[in-house]
């Protein structure tokens, strides 16, 4: 059986392409464009996630989340917000929210998001060894190799490697990068510089000496590591 | 000639006030001298025509037809001051009949004119041979058959001393009377301007970021009550305005961000599915577009955040090598791969007090500038120290590219400013070197590009270093 998504959103453009985006990801999807409309269906529906903007028509999305939680309905929440502070964030979590990500968002990290609140994907951390084609990681020796041969990679190219294998075949977006290898609280314009240079690289390392490239580049969307169909 | 004005408003007070006193002294001295004169002259005609009178009493001619004044009636005590007076009588043909011995022979007013002293008792200022002036008044008197002309005068002299030592009086009362009035002026006026200076204090205190504080008003009803309650109201208007402006800077940020995540997700659902190659490449330069308008979007909320933040919250305390040794290695990258070296030389015991993630961005901002503008093989130096005439600590970025112009030298740290130099790949919306400069002043530092270094641009930032 397909997860069931409940999305509450008021702006009708941003839920209709993000039915189509996730539907086509293999879920279910419901929406509802108000705070009441969504109360009732995620009673009647009791979808596997909910997708909240907080920013409703009529009812804080907030208040929702508290209420939902006060009548003990258990469901993974994800919080959509252009409001994206700490204090917002802190707060939303308060409430009991599973996740928080703020608007805009990157696509391919929504996935990422949802597909690890309704653990699709395994924890990254459990194993020692990743391996995508050719290409090995051994964490606790922090080496890879390809084709059996060591690659002589830096800690941080490691550590992006790394990222890269363990969201092996999605694509990963600058901000996740920022965000989760280079432990930025935000991306910016600098950091987007580094990363395309620590991006090329690591190119130049795991995929120039190869006939095979793994890395590449999804214009518009970030990165993906994946064995060319 | 450079006309003195005094600069403070008490010394201007007094001085005008001092000035009005004097000529009001001044027209008052005229006035009073003048009735004065008036009076005393008056006086002395008067007396001059009951003189007169009395002297047409006790003239008479003696057996040898002779005019004569009957003397005996002067041993009266009352009259004695008629002895200083001077009397003349003629006769019709200007015959001089009698002349006091007072005059010694000298005539008293020149030939007579036609109608003297005719019907009424003729007066004037006669001058004597000697030079003294002297009050006269002419009749004609008939006496036996025959009419005589008598003139009859008081010398000025003692009227003109008496005037002069009054006049002397004044001009000695008037400057003393004016001093004491400028001593008590200033004491008045210091003491009323005295809730004007303290005003002045709280306002020079309430700036940008405390407009939540007030003038005290001790006395709502007078000037100055009114002026603070304007002055009041106006920094009311200045609060609402300014968080009006901060509000609405992050409302209209939040209100490009719905729009802006919509055509994101939308875009990136589209790219995630099949279409053909052209339709690709305008839904990712669509992409790409909106991403560099979400950076400018939350550079905008990170400056309204920073406007919003106060100076004197509770911030951490760090090092400040820690955040530069943090924002060099965060570069390293880049600068290696544009083949530009970073000399980094810093004093370890400097902590400064504020919001390290803002300083962050301010100081990675201007070194991340001073790479775009590196050439290759060139060298950035960043420096960090402490100044030793004052507790502030200095860091200074500087490259080896092109410099700045003087007029760009301001320029960029003006919002949306974004220099020429850039190439288009390169050029942000212009807003991190604002943002450097709104964060560094907040926390009460300095920064600014300095003028007398040419072989590139230096960056030298000011911070409150703690102790």
């Amino acid at each position: 059986m397909k997860p069931r998504i409940l999305i509450i959103e008021d702006d009708r453009k941003m839920s209709e392409a993000l039915v189509v985006g996730l539907q086509e990801a293999g879920y279910d999807m419901d929406t509802a464009a108000s705070g009441e409309e969504g109360f009732y269906l995620a009673h009647k529906q009791r979808p596997d996630l909910l997708l909240l903007d907080l920013t409703l028509p009529h009812r804080n999305g907030l208040e929702i989340l508290k209420q939902l939680r006060a009548e003990g309905i258990d469901m993974r929440v994800l919080i959509l917000t252009s409001h994206n502070t700490v204090e917002d964030r802190v707060e939303g979590l308060r409430a009991g929210a599973d996740d928080y990500l703020g608007k805009p968002f990157s696509f391919p990290e929504l996935l990422a998001r949802i597909d690890a609140l309704l653990r699709r994907v395994l924890p990254p951390t459990e194993a020692n060894t990743y391996g995508i084609g050719d290409l090995s990681l051994d964490t606790k020796a922090r080496t890879a190799a390809r084709k059996g041969e060591m690659l002589d990679l830096t800690p941080r190219e490691f550590d992006l490697l790394l990222y890269f294998v363990q969201n092996r075949g999605r694509i990963v977006s600058r901000e996740m990068l920022a965000r989760d290898v280079w432990r930025e609280t935000s991306r910016f314009t600098p950091i987007d510089n580094v990363i395309d240079v620590q991006i090329a690289r690591l190119r130049k390392k795991i995929d120039d000496p190869f006939p095979v490239k793994l890395l590449q580049t999804v214009r518009g969307l970030g990165f993906c590591l994946r064995e060319p169909s | 000639m450079k006309r003195f004005t005094p600069t403070n408003l008490r010394s201007r007070l007094t001085s005008w006030y001092v000035a009005v006193l004097a000529l009001l002294l001044l027209v008052y001295a005229t006035i009073v001298f003048a009735f004065q004169y008036a009076v005393l002259t008056r006086q002395m005609l008067h007396d001059e025509i009951q003189d007169v009178v009395t002297v047409e009493g006790l003239l008479y001619f003696d057996s040898f037809g002779k005019l004569q004044l009957r003397q005996d009636y002067f041993s009266r005590p009352q009259s004695h001051l008629l002895v200083d007076r001077y009397m003349e009588v003629r006769d019709r043909a200007d015959n001089v009949l009698f002349s006091s011995p007072t005059l010694h022979g000298m005539r008293l007013g020149g030939p007579s004119y036609q109608g003297e002293g005719d019907r009424d008792f003729a007066e004037r200022i006669v001058r004597l041979d000697d030079g003294s002036h002297v009050f006269v008044v002419s009749h004609v008197h008939g006496m036996d058959d025959r009419t005589l002309l008598i003139r009859l005068g008081y010398s000025l002299a003692p009227l003109r001393d008496r005037m002069w030592q009054f006049l002397l009086l004044l001009l000695i009362a008037i400057p003393v009377a004016l001093a004491l009035a400028a001593i008590a002026g200033q004491t008045i006026a210091k003491r009323a301007l005295r809730p004007v200076d303290d005003m002045t204090d709280r306002a020079t205190q309430i700036t940008a970021t405390n407009l939540h504080d007030r003038l005290l008003i001790a006395n709502p009803d007078d000037e100055l009550g009114r002026m603070a309650t304007a002055f009041n109201h106006l920094l009311s208007r200045l609060e609402a305005a300014f968080q009006q402006l901060g509000r609405f800077t992050s409302d209209a940020a939040h209100e490009l961000r719905t729009p802006l995540a919509s055509i994101r997700t939308m875009g990136e659902v589209a790219l995630s599915r099949e279409m053909d190659a052209n339709s690709r490449r305008v839904v990712e330069d669509i992409l790409e577009e909106t991403s560099r308008l979400s950076g400018t979007v939350d550079s905008l909320l990170l400056l309204s955040r920073v406007e919003a933040t106060g100076a004197t919250g509770q911030f951490e305390k760090f090092q400040l090598c820690d955040l530069l040794n943090e924002i060099t290695a965060l570069l390293a990258l880049m600068m290696e791969e544009s083949r530009v070296s970073l000399e980094l030389s810093c004093d370890t015991n400097i902590f400064v007090q504020a919001d390290r993630s803002l300083m962050r961005v301010a100081l990675l901002n201007v070194t991340h500038n001073a790479w775009k503008f590196s050439p290759s093989d060139s060298t950035i130096r960043v420096v960090c120290r402490r100044v030793e005439s004052s507790a502030m600590a200095e860091v200074v970025i500087e490259d080896e590219g092109e410099g700045l112009s003087p007029e760009d030298r301001e320029k960029v740290f003006e919002r949306f400013y974004t220099g020429t130099a850039t190439s288009q790949s390169q050029k942000g919306a212009g807003l991190g070197l604002s943002i450097s400069k709104l964060v560094v002043e907040r926390f009460g530092g300095s920064i600014e590009f300095n003028s007398e270094y040419k072989s590139g641009a230096r960056c030298v930032i000011h911070l409150p270093a703690l102790k």
